[in-house]
């Protein structure tokens, strides 16, 4: 008797018109979407395999140890096709300078070449998934219970042997078959678009994580055809329970997330706390540049070229690259927590193989030595306040609003299939820890060379220096653990709304006259 | 007649529950679009304001020679921030909001004065040049990805969604019910029928709109810190009267499914295709597609051009290299006044080629997203976007129109400047040179300042199409309905 009634629903539901309007829906948008997502991907990646040779060619060619400009990229997330996340973003190039311990704030983006398409929002499939299959959940689900009552067949059915729980139970397997069907059958021509564009590969582990998305696809499902079963058996008219159901819809899947967002954004003022650590980034490095001023004030040669005396040491006495006329632009950028007359500077080329600059030589030497040591140490406290900072700021405001957005069913889809992508916060926030590692074996490197006690530090005039051996950066995508990991709590959230809205559902139903 | 249907299908209305959940949303939609913009604008227009201290402060610092004026420009020219941007934030965080003039370059040259006969060394300097700087849009931002709930977010989505949930069973559901039936047999005309049920449903969601909207004023009027003058009444007013005929547009759409659909299920679900390919897939999707047809010029093109017009004039032109142009007076006699207006013309040329790319790269850029918005048109949504975004002040319409303001004020500025310099019998009027120009402080009020202004007839102008266009969409999609409800069978 179960079997006949799953197949009298399974027949009903795949007859439906509305089964195949949302089907054709649904497959038209991912057909669409995976073309110009796979372009997008296709121009990222290239944008990133030129920004690499790029970068690694002008660190290479660094005329002094000083001069390395050592810029990380992180490459886009293929399966930032189903859900983008923060991959396109957050910054995904990063300029690791000795005196800087980078963060997120400090990442650049390497451009698009039109920023104007910016305006053209983009979806994913992932949203295809959360806006249409949701829709066609809940279209199932509205009439399931008051259609069949409205139409009597529900009274006819309750006066064969079959139970209450059956007739639900039947409804519910049936209802997510069908709803599976859109969803594999768009998964498939998406495939079948990855392959045509011959750049996309999915390694063992992304089909994992392909897989956890399917999964999540299923709760998030299951979860809106309960909601609209709940409503169909509260409701005793089908077109109640449809408007009502369609309300419901457009609040939790359009409205509530960005809501949600929106005020926690308003309500937070970060603003002091962002000034108070520029305050205290900036004596840090105000201290620095005292004992610099007292080192040079104490030696006999430099102090002597301090002032416009001399061209090129007038520049090693201000400390930078000679831009006095901004100097009021440049000092203090409280929203990064930067202090810019210090940070970030590069050593002058000096001309010292003139033969009456040769004196000077010794004493730079002993100067860089002290004076780089001291930065780098300077950078490591300012850098310490600065993450914490950001950590008290930006990221709780960040998470108080992810928490928040957590009460609808869509942004836990949402945020769950972000962390199978690896298209998250976490993820991205790794790439800054890998960037931060980078540098330290930079500076490692430095110290094997005994690069800041060697006169290439600074001058060229014994030849450039050698950075043939310059370690390589390249970024490492975390396991699938890590993307389990951070998926699971939402998927369990997911699956946990599930056991009320069936059980309370089953309970009215079990309850109801008909 | 006509107004006696409209009347009962909109007592209908008023009592269901449609209606009810219609007015809730709207009133909290619009309460919190007050709320996240409160103190908004005021804070913007402060910061507008700052910047716009700064760069007459740095204009200030150039005035002790026209050559500084020449050499560095007017400094950054501002965007005035619109009080409406709670109607439609249109993606101003991906618009830079300022043009800012750009200079570079520098030649060492030795001069010789006439009068003394002494040999100076001198430096020739790029000149300033209009550029246009990319935002950094949004890279330090790492809250969930939202929309925006602007006004435009809840016409164009909410409004076309509550459009379609009160129009799917209009005719199909009293069909299927056969009150149609007996209305028909009456002597009640059917396009009374039709008329009377659209100005029903539009009034039972106009209403809780026109409700919702005056909240939201009231609430940013009063507390919000928003100077609504006459001006922005008039704009407010026209936006509304958008909203109004982009639902009626979706009113006829519904009306005209729910003619030809025999089951109001039926017509829903045709409705909810109709609703998803227009307001979702075609503003997002169609844009990004169409875009790829157009490509702009890259940035490596746009580089290899600046680097190429460069030598073009630096080593083919003006033979900037050459002894004569660095005119060392140890190697050669040369008339310096000759060399001064070389290098002059050359500054003023390399800068005008120089401004010019940078114009054909912007126009590339910007047309690239003109054709991708000209297809999206084809969507009700976006054409309603497009044009309450004109009307708000906001978007790329009101970017544009900036950046015209922008060129005719380097023009002006430019002008000035050479004025001051003929003025001046003495100088050498060679002003692309420090030597080259009158040497006497400029007066800095009589220099022109740009001020960025937005005019109601500009904002109307370039919204004209797109209402044009919606009212075109309405009459269509009206007809329709009158046609298909005309030929029906009951």
């Amino acid at each position: 008797m179960f079997l006949i009634l799953l197949r009298r629903e399974l027949l009903t539901n795949l007859m439906a018109f509305r089964f195949f309007v949302t089907t054709f829906v649904c497959l038209l948008l991912v057909v669409a979407n995976s073309i110009v997502l796979i372009e997008d991907y296709e121009g990222r990646l290239k944008a990133y395999n030129v920004a690499v040779q790029v970068h690694r060619d002008k660190a290479i060619n660094a005329p002094t140890y000083s001069y390395i400009e050592s810029t990380v990229d992180r490459p886009p997330n293929p399966l930032s096709i189903f859900n983008q996340g923060f991959d396109r973003r957050l910054g995904n190039k990063i300029e690791t300078y000795r005196n800087v311990v980078p963060t997120l704030w400090d990442a650049e983006l390497h451009g698009s070449d039109n920023p104007f398409l910016n305006l053209l929002s983009s979806i994913d499939l992932v949203f295809i998934f959360q806006v249409v299959l949701s829709l066609l959940a809940l279209l199932f689900a509205y009439d399931a219970i008051a259609g069949e009552r409205e139409g009597g067949t529900l009274r006819l059915m309750m006066t064969t042997s079959v139970s209450r729980g059956k007739i639900i139970l039947a409804k519910y397997i049936s209802a997510m078959g069908c709803l599976v069907i859109p969803f594999l059958a768009s998964l498939a021509l998406a495939q079948i678009l990855f392959v045509v564009s011959g750049s996309l590969f999915f390694s063992v582990n992304d089909w994992i994580r392909i897989g956890g998305i399917f999964a999540t696809t299923i709760v998030y499902l299951s979860a809106f055809y309960l909601i609209g079963l709940l409503i169909s058996v509260v409701f005793q008219r089908t077109s109640t329970a449809l408007i009502f159901s369609m309300f419901i819809w457009v609040v939790l899947v359009l409205i509530y997330p960005s809501l949600s967002v929106s005020l926690v954004d308003q309500l937070f003022q970060p603003q002091e706390k962002l000034k108070a650590a520029t305050k205290t980034v900036s004596e840090i490095w105000k201290r620095v540049e005292g004992e610099e001023d007292r080192y040079i004030g104490s030696d006999p040669i430099l102090s002597g070229y301090i002032g416009e005396k001399h061209e090129w040491i007038f520049y090693l006495a201000t400390r930078g690259w000679g831009m006095n006329n901004y100097k009021s632009r440049y000092v203090e950028r409280p929203e990064r927590l930067l202090y810019y007359r210090i940070e970030g500077i590069w050593c002058p080329l000096l001309p010292v193989e003139k033969e009456s600059e040769k004196h000077t030589l010794p004493a730079l030497k002993s100067y860089y030595k002290y004076i780089e040591s001291m930065r780098m140490r300077a950078a490591e406290q300012t850098g310490l306040i600065r993450q914490k900072t950001y950590r008290d700021t930006y990221v709780r405001e960040a998470n108080i609003a992810t928490n928040l957005m957590r009460c609808s069913p869509a942004a836990m889809y949402d945020l769950a299939t972000q962390a199978w992508a690896g298209t998250n916060l976490r993820e991205i926030q790794n790439f800054f820890a890998q960037a931060r590692q980078y540098r330290q074996t930079l500076i490692a490197y430095l110290h094997d060379k005994k690069a800041f006690t060697s006169p290439k530090w600074f001058t060229v005039g014994g030849g450039k220096a050698d950075l043939n051996d310059l370690p390589h950066f390249s970024y490492h995508h975390s396991g699938v653990w890590f993307n389990v990991k951070h998926a699971l709590p939402d998927l369990a959230l997911l699956f946990l709304i599930n056991i009320p809205l069936f059980m309370m559902s089953f309970l009215i139903f079990v309850k109801q006259d008909v | 007649m006509i107004f006696h249907i409209a009347k009962r299908e909109l007592y209908d209305n008023m009592t269901s529950l449609r209606f009810a959940l219609t007015l809730l949303l709207l009133l909290v939609l619009m309460a919190v679009n007050a709320i996240n913009h409160l103190g908004d604008y005021r804070a913007r227009i402060t910061v507008y304001r700052g910047d716009m201290n700064e760069a007459l402060g740095h204009m200030k610092d150039r005035t002790g020679t026209l050559y500084h004026l020449i050499r560095f420009g007017p400094g950054e020219l501002h965007k005035k921030p619109s009080p409406l941007s709670f109607c439609a934030v249109g993606g101003e965080a991906m618009l830079s909001r300022q043009v800012e003039s750009w200079q570079g370059g520098s030649w060492a040259v030795r001069t010789r004065n006439e009068e003394n006969g002494k040999v100076d060394r001198d430096i020739v300097f790029g000149l300033w040049r209009l550029g246009y700087p990319q935002p950094r849009a949004n890279l330090g931002n790492i809250l969930p990805k939202l929309t925006q709930l602007d006004w435009v977010f809840l016409i164009s989505v909410v409004l076309s969604f509550v459009a379609i949930l009160f129009t799917f069973d209009t005719i199909s559901g009293e069909q299927e019910q056969g009150t149609l039936r007996l209305t028909l047999a009456n002597s009640v005309p059917r396009d009374a029928v039709l008329l009377g049920k659209f100005l029903g449903i539009l009034t039972s969601i106009g209403v809780p709109f026109l409700v919702a909207s005056l909240l939201n004023l009231f609430l940013l009027s009063a507390v919000g810190g928003v100077d609504m003058g006459k001006s922005e009444w008039g704009r407010i007013s026209v936006i509304i009267l958008i909203g109004l005929i982009y639902v009626s547009i979706f009113i006829a759409i519904g009306l005209l499914v729910s003619a030809r659909a025999r089951q109001s299920s039926v017509s829903l679900m045709i409705l909810l295709l109709i609703w998803v390919v227009l307001v979702v897939l075609t503003p997002s999707t169609l844009g990004s597609i169409t875009s790829g047809l157009k490509p702009a010029m890259t940035r490596d093109e746009y580089r290899s051009r600046e680097v190429e017009i460069f030598s073009r004039l630096f080593y083919e032109e003006y033979e900037c290299n050459s002894d004569l142009m660095r005119n060392d007076p140890l190697t050669r006699e040369i008339p310096p006044k000759k060399v001064t207006s070389k290098w002059s013309e050359f500054v003023i040329e390399l800068a005008q080629a120089r401004e010019k790319l940078n114009h054909e790269h912007l126009n590339d850029q910007i047309s690239q997203v003109q054709f991708a918005r000209n297809i999206t048109r084809v969507s009700p949504a976006a054409v309603v976007r497009y044009a309450i975004e004109s009307l708000a002040a906001t978007g790329l319409s009101r970017h544009l129109d900036f950046l015209e303001q922008t060129r005719h004020y380097a023009t002006e500025y430019r002008q000035f400047l050479q004025e001051t310099d003929a003025a001046d019998s003495q100088s050498p009027h060679a002003i692309g040179v420090a030597w080259g120009v009158s040497q006497r402080p400029v007066n800095f009020e009589a220099i022109p300042k740009f001020e960025d202004l937005v005019t109601f007839s500009d904002s109307f102008n370039s919204a004209t199409v797109d209402i044009l266009l919606l009212v075109l969409f309405l009459v269509v999609f009206f007809a329709g309905a009158y046609l298909s409800f005309l030929r029906v069978d009951i």
